[in-house]
């Protein structure tokens, strides 16, 4: 008799029992998590065929008026981490959002799952929010190759792990641009994960200066003794030396030269140096290098083939690659050295 | 009073009255009709547990009406099923040799410039392809055309689009239009010019990155380059490249010549295998210069696909190569995906596609040439050709004048003797027919249907039969 032998029972078996059923229930109830993006079903023949889509590309401008032009911005993110803060900081930007379209590459794995899961959680939230919040597009992608090296601090700036670290993130910035760059954009406002705190005008701001590249500079907030201070934090922007083209020389063909390293002292010139506290913030300078962590770029350079190289390019890889491939296709990228934006302190 | 035994445990310790909370109350039996009832619920739900296990293990989807009327739907992930939110894994679009099993999507892309004249051949291959062409997409960049390219281009697809058999329409179809300036103009003996190759290049590559970079999408695995004055290719090329399953391949292009110049020759120069001598010449050129191939400016003997070429041989045999021609280039989308382009500027002393092959194995993908895998590309005269050819058919006039002649000569002096004869034949066959005539009662004449109106006989509906010949020939030969 059931009613009996529950009673006989002890009450650890009774629980233990439960949490048998329970688990199992929660095994086979919950849907596959591994692949949380299905796989888009191909269309079938019966469709009625699609019609002759033509677009006018000798039109598309980007200029130093982006919002009274009507010019569609693409802000693009590889996204390891979701930071809350760098959410916030994206719904600040002002520009208006039927102009904006998103695009995110996540990687493959454990925080992979978690960091799109999260982003789902608000993507969702503003796209059916109110129709003038919401984006023109999102596009969520996930890549297909495994990223070499976890992504903690430490050892995300070990030399040794560099290039294999910035071979996998060009590859992922690369195959997010290329499959989400419509042909209706006039700018690629690149901004990582980690940036957590930027003017809200930024686009405007960057925009206005009218250039085909253009950086500002990437600094980072923490605290000492109490006081809230400032320190530099991306060094891939830079102007050449003497030094580091002699460096270069001297390197075997695979061999990449990486700034902010002791071990090798290229004595150039970083803009994070040419920060002064109450310059103005119109001041431009030219670089050779740049870095990804805010990079707003004219669609037009990406189209005619600037990428970022995810092999030594000139002993150079991912952005500082990318500047010197604009720069070979007659682009020349500048900096804002007193526009800044803020990255996330570990 | 009596001891109160009740509260008492074996070992004879005693609690005061101060707690009530006691296990040793005495409680009476439930109701026998109670128990019954009881046993029924939980003999219910455990039927309906088992039995919803059992269908969620032959229907995995069941879940999805489950959870939510046992008020569990939280359970369910949120699908983000939004119009304007789309989400897509780049693994699932990696590219297999059997593409068209598993509804992989091709992204056909072809570049055009004052190609008016060779549209309606590009378009005639375009119905004969065998890949299911629901699966392709088609994008096209117009740019710097003085005729009426973009209009036929059109028109040509609008009207492929309406064709009544499903087979025959494509996917999505984007037509890009973007001038680039360009100054060289577009006919042969500029276009292989020595001095206008590098700057020219240069340009096609900037057409080319523009293209692709508008058209790919993330769901692409796949991306086909094709030029549109190709002659004859096989209608199964897409298959046949795509077997090999390579990140980049490309079949031997030749085209035919009139007999007089040696009946074909190769066309592509731009695949070839790097050599020791041209890496040697590549360090000696400035960093601006781009070595282009066929020029008797640059020997760098290097091995050319096309030289390769084995009529009979077996059309699989694969060779690695480092610089690849631009005719017909079956890619994996991932190759573009990763930044691999056609370098509008010198990469490694090349441009476009050979640099675009460079970039690719510099980027350690497989780049692949069929050297007995045949296309055809269409021959356009030069002018020296031309001039050559007009003469010749002057010659030819002259020497069909004089034969004419010749025969008519000899015809009159042969119709002046055999008059009498020929009439007495004639008299003669006049009688057979009146015999024939008499005996024989009016047939019906059954007319002839079907035979060889198989498939491929159709395809190419409305095309020259000429072109239709020529590509079953080829296909022949291939296999």
């Amino acid at each position: 008799m059931a009613s009996r032998s529950l009673r006989r029972s002890n009450p650890i078996t009774l629980v233990l029992a439960l949490m048998l059923v329970l688990g199992f229930m929660l095994f086979i109830l919950t849907p596959d998590k591994s692949d949380p993006i299905p796989k888009t079903v191909t269309p079938a023949r019966s469709r009625k065929p699609p019609a002759v889509q033509r677009y006018h590309m000798n039109t598309l401008k980007a200029t130093a008026s982006p919002i009274s032009n009507q010019e569609k911005v693409i802000i693009l993110t590889p996204l390891a981490k979701f930071y809350d803060e760098y959410w916030t900081n994206l719904l600040k930007l002002n520009y208006p959002r039927e102009l904006v379209e998103l695009g995110f590459i996540i990687p493959k794995g454990r925080e992979g799952n978690l960091a799109l899961s999260k982003l789902q959680d608000v993507v969702h939230k503003v796209q059916t929010g109110k129709k003038k919040d919401q984006f023109a597009k999102v596009t969520i992608l996930r890549q297909d190759f495994d990223s070499p090296v976890p992504q903690n601090e430490k050892d995300r700036h070990a030399l040794s792990a560099q290039k294999a670290r910035r071979a996998a993130m060009s590859k992922a910035r690369n195959s997010l641009l290329f499959s989400v760059l419509r042909p209706d954009i006039a700018w690629v406002l690149w901004l990582d994960a980690d940036i957590i705190e930027t003017p809200p005008t930024l686009i405007q701001d960057l925009a206005s200066h009218d250039k085909a590249v253009i950086v500002p500079n990437c600094f980072q907030r923490y605290k000492e003794g109490g006081v809230s201070k400032i320190r530099p934090y991306d060094y891939n922007s830079w102007h050449d030396s003497n030094d580091a083209l002699k460096m270069a020389g001297t390197m075997g063909k695979d061999d990449i030269i990486l700034e902010g390293y002791r071990e090798m002292a290229t004595w150039r010139l970083l803009m994070t140096g040419e920060y002064k506290e109450h310059g103005s913030v119109h001041d431009e300078t030219k670089l050779d290098g740049v870095g990804g962590t805010a990079l707003l770029v004219k669609a037009e350079v990406h189209r005619d083939g600037a990428m970022f190289p995810p092999f030594p390019f000139y002993h150079l890889i991912e952005t500082e690659g990318f500047a010197k491939m604009a720069r070979r296709l007659g682009y020349q990228p500048y900096g804002l050295p007193n526009y800044l934006v803020y990255h996330y302190n570990e | 009073m009596p001891v109160k035994h009740a509260h008492a445990y074996s070992n004879g310790h005693v609690y005061g009255n101060t707690f009530s909370i006691s296990p040793h109350r005495f409680q009476p039996r439930a109701q026998p009709a109670l128990r019954w009832r009881r046993q029924l619920v939980v003999r219910i739900l455990a039927i309906a547990f088992v039995s919803a296990i059992i269908l969620l293990m032959i229907f995995p989807s069941f879940r999805y009406f489950l959870l939510p009327s046992i008020g569990l739907s939280s359970l369910l992930r949120t699908t983000l099923d939004l119009p304007n939110v789309r989400q897509y894994d780049l693994g699932h679009f990696q590219g297999s040799a059997r593409g068209w099993e598993r509804g992989e999507r091709i992204l056909l892309c072809a570049p055009l410039r004052d190609a008016e004249t060779n549209l309606p051949l590009f378009f005639d291959h375009l119905r004969n392809f065998t890949y299911p062409h629901h699966l392709i997409d088609l994008a096209f960049l117009v740019s710097d055309s003085k005729d009426r390219t973009l209009l036929t281009l059109v028109e040509s697809l609008e009207k492929i689009q309406a064709d009544p058999n499903p087979a025959i329409p494509y996917g999505e179809i984007s037509v890009f239009e973007k001038d680039f300036g360009q100054k060289v103009q577009q006919d042969v003996t500029n276009r292989h010019g020595f001095a206008a190759q590098a700057s020219r290049r240069k340009l096609m590559a900037q057409a080319r990155n523009w293209l692709l970079s508008a058209a790919l999408q993330p769901y692409h695995t796949w991306v086909y380059w094709r030029d549109v004055d190709v002659l004859t290719a096989p209608a199964t090329i897409l298959e046949d490249l795509m077997r090999h399953n390579k990140d980049v391949i490309v079949p031997n292009v030749w085209r035919p010549l009139p007999d007089w110049l040696g009946g074909e020759q190769p066309y592509d120069l731009n695949s070839w295998q790097e050599s020791e001598t041209a890496l040697a010449l590549a360090d000696t050129l400035d960093e601006d210069a781009v070595i282009v191939e066929g020029y008797a400016e640059y020997a760098t003997w290097r091995p050319h696909l096309a030289y390769l070429r084995d009529p009979y041989g077996d059309p699989d045999v694969e060779m690695e190569i480092d610089g690849v021609g631009g005719v017909s280039i079956l890619a994996k989308a991932k190759v573009f995906r990763s930044g691999v382009h056609f370098p509008a500027f010198s990469f490694e002393k090349h441009a476009e596609t050979e640099g675009f092959g460079k970039m690719a194995k510099r980027m350690k993908f497989s780049v692949i040439g069929l050297p007995h895998y045949t296309i055809w590309h269409l021959y356009e005269p030069s002018a020296d050709d031309q001039q050559h050819m007009e003469e010749m058919e002057k010659e030819r006039k002259k020497a069909e004048a004089a034969a004419k002649a010749a025969e008519e000569e000899k015809k009159r002096l042969n119709d002046g003797w055999e008059l009498k004869k020929e009439q007495w034949e004639q008299d003669k066959k006049e009688i057979k027919n009146k015999a024939i005539q008499d005996q024989v009662v009016h047939k019906p004449d059954d007319k002839l249907v079907g035979g060889d109106t198989g498939p491929l006989a159709h395809v190419g509906e409305g095309s020259e039969t000429g072109q239709e010949e020529a590509a079953v020939n080829t296909r022949s030969e291939i296999f």
